[in-house]
């Protein structure tokens, strides 16, 4: 039997096993960062990027339906995440359409999971699975600490990049600006949760595991994007990567 | 630590923070200057976070293009959108009822 983690070792593990394989280091995003992509590329981007964080908010519905009736604040966070993704101000997938319509595809287009890749599918199945199947703990850590707590960081990468090297305006570029913060306050919720409930060895095992698997899923897409939609054109070592 | 006073309802609320925190992140994870500070969408669209800046606010960030959007005039009378701010130095801060 290994040793329970205190909150902050805890803390401190999860975010050891997300930063492993965080997807900034995807050739995607580094493309991104470098302004390498064309506007194409990046509504290629919007039509995948769209099915994973569209049911975002389904995702959480089924945790929050499976969380004991006495883990109330835990039920309520993921409430709340849920409710400021669709309804607190603009639901946040129609910024995602705005920034798609900018790059040159529809919103006809990116709501058509038939302009999604393979890989993309992968994530969604995971996500639904994840929700469905995992004790909700960790369904919280693969979901919102695994994968939405690493928005904020990623954005503060790009978005700069897409208003001075790109040339998008500020309305168009909405859906970043949004997450930075209200990631940030989603993932702390989930790692509110995930400290305080995650008690046992097994859990916090469990919990650690899924986090990194997120992490690797949501690599795995965005590497994904890069062969499907860009490689041809942005080779690996145009972008500092070993062919 | 920056030391965070908030002025709200005729009291007064005052906290150590980490550098660089987000007011409405703290509150949106229950924690100060929870429950006293009012927000909503923490996306810079619904001003329910908005306060007035009281003391220190020549060490927060210009204003950025949300809240120039959503407070226009009112920005020169020192209101901010709490959602927008990163506070890393001493602040004082009003929020009306």
């Amino acid at each position: 039997m290994g040793k329970v983690l205190n909150p902050d070792e805890l803390r401190t593990a999860l975010e050891t096993a997300i930063r492993g394989n965080t997807a900034n280091a995807s050739p995607f995003s580094l493309a991104w960062a470098s302004g390498k992509l064309s506007r194409a590329h990046l509504a290629r981007w919007c039509e995948n990027h769209y099915h994973y964080v569209g049911p975002f908010a389904e995702y959480l519905a089924y945790v929050y339906a499976r969380l004991p009736a006495e883990m109330e604040e835990a039920k309520d966070f993921m409430l709340q995440n849920m409710y400021e993704e669709e309804l607190a101000a603009d639901r946040h997938t129609d910024l995602l359409i705005r920034f798609g319509e900018a790059c040159g595809t529809t919103g006809e287009r990116m709501k058509n999971i038939e302009n999604a890749n393979a890989t993309t599918r992968a994530l969604q199945a995971w996500c639904y699975s994840t929700a469905m199947r995992e004790d909700p703990i960790v369904a919280i850590a693969g979901l919102v600490v695994g994968l939405e707590s690493q928005v904020p960081s990623i954005y503060r990468k790009q978005t700069p990049t897409l208003r001075e090297k790109y040339g998008f305006t500020d309305e168009e570029v909405e859906f970043f600006d949004l997450h930075i913060v209200s990631d940030e306050i989603h993932g702390e919720r989930g790692y509110q949760i995930v400290l305080e409930h995650a008690r046992t060895y097994e859990l916090q095992q469990k919990c650690l595991k899924i986090c990194e698997v997120g992490a690797q899923m949501r690599l795995l897409y965005t590497t994904s994007l890069y062969n499907d939609y860009v490689g041809s054109e942005i080779p690996l070592t145009e972008l500092g990567l070993a062919a | 630590m920056p030391k965070v006073t908030l002025h709200k309802g005729g009291e007064v609320f005052v906290d150590d923070v980490d550098p660089n925190t987000n007011l409405v992140v703290r509150a949106g994870i229950k924690k100060f200057p929870y429950p006293n500070l009012d927000y909503k969408c923490g996306m810079g669209k619904c001003s329910t976070c908005t306060c007035r800046i009281i003391r220190g606010g020549e060490h927060l960030e210009a204003p950025n293009w949300k809240e120039k959007r959503q407070l226009g005039d009112k920005l020169d009378e020192g209101y901010r959108l709490a959602c927008q701010l990163w506070v890393s130095a001493d602040i004082e801060l009003t929020q009306e009822v």
